[in-house]
């Protein structure tokens, strides 16, 4: 089994039997997109919420560009549209002191991630978001298993 | 803008400038408080880098840190980040508080912002000192995290999402005492020309 690791704002997918990881999620989320029937898996990690006028910037590190762009690529690498599902981890706030409520880039992140999920008729089948801990989540894409991981804590599936 | 390969060789050596003094600023108060006189910083750099490269220069995105982060406003906006490996915070709290073993708990957490607090002022003092700007610092947020959540979580905060990013960072470490650190200095996201085009009003 093979480790592949995605970087902020990066998007990978695989259809062997790896497992996609991302570790340091604090304000951004990790999106995992898979196909249980196929067992084909994708995973983002998304850094801000809206693309806005960044149309040079990676698709990967925007929610609303992302989505997209990891449910095209799951597909291309054998996934069936009708039947992925997600599941997303991340979303703190590791500064809660220097964070007006109204800036809360990790919360934003959450509700786009969702807000383009739900577009794109993506039923979120997992979450672990929020708090003031960083995440690492691992996608196992054959078994289409989600684990999340902070500090100081037992890895859980969600 | 914090482009890659904008910055000329005149303002690349205004802001090693800037880095030494506020660097030497910062490692001369925290040798104070520690009481260290073997604390030594490392020449400071100016790097042009991508986000994995700068995750990578604070020990990867998973090594344990501890952060602390204070945000920069006044006549240029920027963020400084004070970054230590958690063996070295907890060494550092023992030796200011004296103890033997440290659980990171409200004393040890308060002890840290206010190191952090002391050394990325000193730096700022400096820096506002050497160029007449001025260089308001926030309360200090701490987080004990991996460094990539801390990391990213104040890129993002910034709206700071080039492929590459101008930093201004110092290590620093002690014989005496296990102790390292880096002190990066990223500007808001207007980039440094904020500081050049201030700094060339003033100076003429």
């Amino acid at each position: 089994m093979a480790e592949i690791f995605v970087n902020m704002g990066e998007i990978k997918v695989s259809a062997g039997d790896d497992v996609l990881i991302t570790v340091g999620l604090g304000s951004c989320v990790g999106v995992a997109l898979y196909d249980p029937e196929s067992k084909v898996g994708g995973m983002a990690h998304v850094f801000l919420a809206a693309s806005k006028d960044r149309a040079d910037s990676e698709p990967g590190k925007f929610a609303d560009t992302a989505i997209p762009a990891l449910l095209e690529a799951v597909v291309r690498a054998g996934g069936k549209r009708s039947q992925l599902v997600a599941k997303i981890a991340g979303g703190a706030n590791l500064f809660p002191k220097l964070t007006q409520a109204s800036l809360n880039v990790g919360l934003q992140n959450v509700a786009a991630v969702k807000k383009h999920l739900a577009l794109h008729k993506v039923p979120l089948r997992g979450e672990d978001v929020g708090g003031n801990s960083g995440r690492k989540m691992l996608l196992y894409v054959q078994k289409g298993k989600v684990m999340v991981q902070s500090i100081g804590s037992e890895l859980r599936e969600i | 803008m914090n482009g890659k390969g904008k910055l000329t060789p005149m303002q690349l050596d205004l802001l090693r400038e800037l880095g030494n003094i506020g660097a030497g600023n910062a490692t001369s108060a925290l040798s104070v408080m520690l009481q260290d006189r073997k604390l030594e910083m490392v020449v400071p750099e100016v790097a042009v880098l991508s986000l994995p490269e700068t995750t990578a220069l604070i020990g990867g995105p998973e090594a344990l840190v501890a952060g602390i982060y204070i945000v920069i406003s006044g006549d240029v906006d920027g963020h400084m980040a004070f970054m230590m490996p958690i063996e070295s915070a907890a060494e550092l709290v023992q030796s200011i508080l004296g103890v033997e073993t440290v659980e990171f708990d409200e004393m040890a957490r308060s002890v840290l912002e206010e190191v952090g607090n002391i050394v990325v002022t000193s730096y700022l003092n400096a820096l506002a000192e050497m160029t007449n700007l001025v260089l308001l610092p926030s309360v200090p947020g701490l987080a004990i995290d991996m460094a990539g959540a801390i990391w990213s979580s104040i890129l993002a905060g910034a709206e700071i999402y080039d492929e590459y990013l101008t930093v201004l960072k110092t290590d620093f470490s002690s014989e005496g005492k296990q102790i390292e650190g880096h002190i990066m200095l990223v500007p808001g996201k207007a980039g440094f020309d904020q500081f050049f085009k201030i700094l060339l009003e003033t100076d003429r």
